[in-house]
């Protein structure tokens, strides 16, 4: 009863090569891609938030907002919140699609194959990214198309960019930790919770130095701030090292714990228990 | 262990334990290369547990298993790499379409991006769904679904397959297809298969050995045919006109039998070789004026199996018993025959 008659399959079996780790990590960033361009909906809303920000802020501050500028224009000064607010929201693609995979049990599937668990992680991370990067260029396009002459041109727009994929990179790291830890789409969206003190208790519509108060300690110590501030200076004012730097290292230092905080999450959820 | 032949899976004692509650307690068995080897029990025995340990998504806490000669902890990505899996819950993107998903596979067991299509292409076939590539998987009937979770375990060629509950959630038809399916793997292609089931009649149909497992533990293990021979008892089900020629009936055949059942209109009379004490019942009944309407024998089933060693028989209408996996919600429940926890009369 249990003998075979058949011959078995002349084809090889099981291959022992691995596949290269880089192109493990591209075809799971191609995946994530693929999957966020389908449902538009995960990627619309931070664009729409950023744009919305962005005309409304513009539009009703801009004549205030002389007084504290002197003559620098409001829209150098404001667009930097439209980029940070679409890089904080549109941070949480990398762990809404990580949690997508753990519910639908296709995590499990990827657990079965001889992945490297690392391309699990970097593959959504890279992927939300790219998606990012397309934001902000939106958001600077429409700030374009509003009269925004950046004092340092176009490599200083190219900056603002790079600066704000720093930011969404390391920011993801919080949501996909999230994912990984709980493997809960409302927890994994309820996270995103964290955009609103780290975009608003900072110098978010006036400079830092007319502050007061407990919001200015709470400013001090939000790394928007510095990344605001950079941006900012990059747009109005020019090439200010020292100011530019701080901003970079703030988008690294959150990047860095953030990104710990994700790959602890990755080892407890791949450990095998 | 290079010895081994090459599909065989060996658990030995294996443990899994959540806090106090032992889900698997001391398993072990050998499944033989090229063998399809049934795992039954009612839900919550300890079926999937067993497999996603042998499938290395799970540490056992105690025991050791190998799949292949590969030990599933030390060696678990050697594991991977000749094992297929379908797990219970179909675990699949439902934004991709078959292609990307089976591609994607085929490339992470180290495939190139040519030769994982061919592939996918290879097993849509296989699995009837060439003509719906392009349809998301979110579209697919719970039965398609099926059959490409299914594909999806192929995609690298394995020498073993797992599949956990492979039939749950299914019309009688698709059923049919997945047995066939699973039929054909093990013939043409000598895979060795471990299937889990909490349905007698698929494990009936398709297993060449069986292990019945509740509550943890492996109650018995063998060839189906002997186990209904040894542990199941023949009925003669007689059927007559009235209640009162059954009730009369049934005590001119006292002493003959283990067991006395009276069905309605029926009277059910179970022994060992009940073939044999036939003449002897025609004889009782005639010289009793008894005359049936119909006479029948009816051959062991698992059920008496499970009922000799679990104490527990299995339920006509398992609807309650059906886990409909929440991907297939939608899936009309098929009236199969499962496993309940009633008491036997």
């Amino acid at each position: 009863m249990t003998a075979i008659a058949s011959p078995r399959l002349a084809a090889p079996v099981a291959r022992r090569e691995t596949m290269p780790f880089l192109i493990q990590v591209t075809t799971m960033t191609w995946r994530t891609l693929l999957t966020n361009i389908r449902v538009p909906a995960v990627i619309l809303p931070p664009l729409i938030i950023s744009g919305f920000f962005l005309l409304v802020y513009n539009s009703t501050l801009s004549g205030a907002a002389n007084f504290f500028l002197r003559d620098q224009p409001y829209l150098g000064f404001i667009l930097p919140l439209s980029i940070v607010s679409a890089a904080l929201s549109g941070a949480s693609v990398a762990g809404t699609s990580i949690v997508r995979d753990i519910e639908s049990g296709y995590y499990d599937k990827l657990m079965l194959t001889p992945i490297n668990r690392a391309a699990l992680l970097l593959g959504p991370m890279i992927a939300g990214a790219i998606l990012l990067a397309a934001q902000t260029v939106v958001v600077v396009g429409i700030a374009l198309l509003l009269g925004l002459q950046p004092v340092t041109g176009f490599l200083g727009l190219l900056a603002v960019i790079g600066i704000a994929l720093l930011l969404g990179v390391g920011f993801s790291g919080f949501t996909v930790g999230i994912a990984l830890r709980t493997g809960s789409a409302a927890a994994t969206s309820g996270a995103s919770f964290l955009f609103f003190p780290l975009s608003f208790l900072t110098a978010t519509f006036v400079p830092y130095e007319l502050l007061t108060g407990w919001i200015k300690t709470a400013a001090f110590w939000n790394p928007i701030t510095y990344i605001l501030d950079a941006m900012r200076a990059i747009l109005n004012l020019g090439w200010e090292t020292d100011t530019i730097l701080r901003g970079i290292g703030s988008c690294l230092v959150l990047g860095v714990v953030l990104f710990v905080w994700a790959y602890t999450g990755l080892r407890s959820r791949s450990k095998r228990k | 262990m290079s010895a081994q032949p090459d599909g065989e899976i060996i658990a030995d004692g294996l443990v899994k334990r959540y806090g106090d509650f032992a889900a698997v307690d001391g398993v072990s068995f050998k499944v033989n290369t090229g063998e399809i080897f049934g795992f039954l029990g009612p839900n919550g025995a300890g079926k999937s547990t067993t497999v996603i340990m042998l499938t290395t998504l799970a540490l056992p806490t105690s025991g050791r298993a190998t799949v292949g000669g590969f030990d599933v902890v030390t060696q678990a990505n050697e594991v991977r790499r000749i094992a297929g899996v379908a797990l219970q819950e179909i675990g699949l993107d439902k934004i991709m379409k078959s292609m990307e998903l089976l591609t994607i596979q085929g490339q992470l067991f180290g495939a190139t991006r040519k030769q994982a299509q061919n592939r996918a292409e290879e097993l849509l076939a296989l699995v009837k769904l060439s003509e719906f590539v392009d349809r998301p998987v979110g579209k697919y009937s719970g039965g398609m679904r099926r059959r490409l979770d299914l594909a999806m375990a192929l995609v690298h060629q394995p020498q073993v397959l797992f599949l956990d509950e492979p039939t749950t959630g299914l019309d009688p038809a698709s059923r049919r297809d997945v047995w066939n399916e699973v039929r054909r793997l093990n013939r043409d292609f000598g895979i060795t298969i471990l299937l889990t089931t909490q349905y007698l009649e698929e494990a009936d149909e398709l297993a060449d050995r069986i292990a019945i497992i509740d509550r943890g533990q492996i109650r018995v293990e063998g060839l189906p045919a002997e186990l209904k021979a040894a542990l199941g008892s023949e009925s003669i089900n007689i059927a007559f006109k009235d209640d009162e020629s059954v009730t009369r009936a049934a005590s001119e055949m006292a002493g003959m039998f283990d067991k006395v059942q009276i069905d309605r209109k029926t009277l059910r009379l179970y022994r060992a070789k009940a073939a044999e004490i036939i003449p002897e019942v025609v004889t009782r009944l005639n010289t009793a004026g008894l005359v049936p309407v119909a006479l029948t024998l009816t051959a062991p089933t698992l059920d008496d199996v499970f009922l000799q060693v679990t104490g527990q028989s299995f339920e006509e209408d398992a609807k309650s018993d059906i886990k409909t996996p929440s991907a297939d919600s939608a899936d009309k429940k098929p009236a199969q025959r499962g496993f309940g926890r009633r008491k036997s009369a």
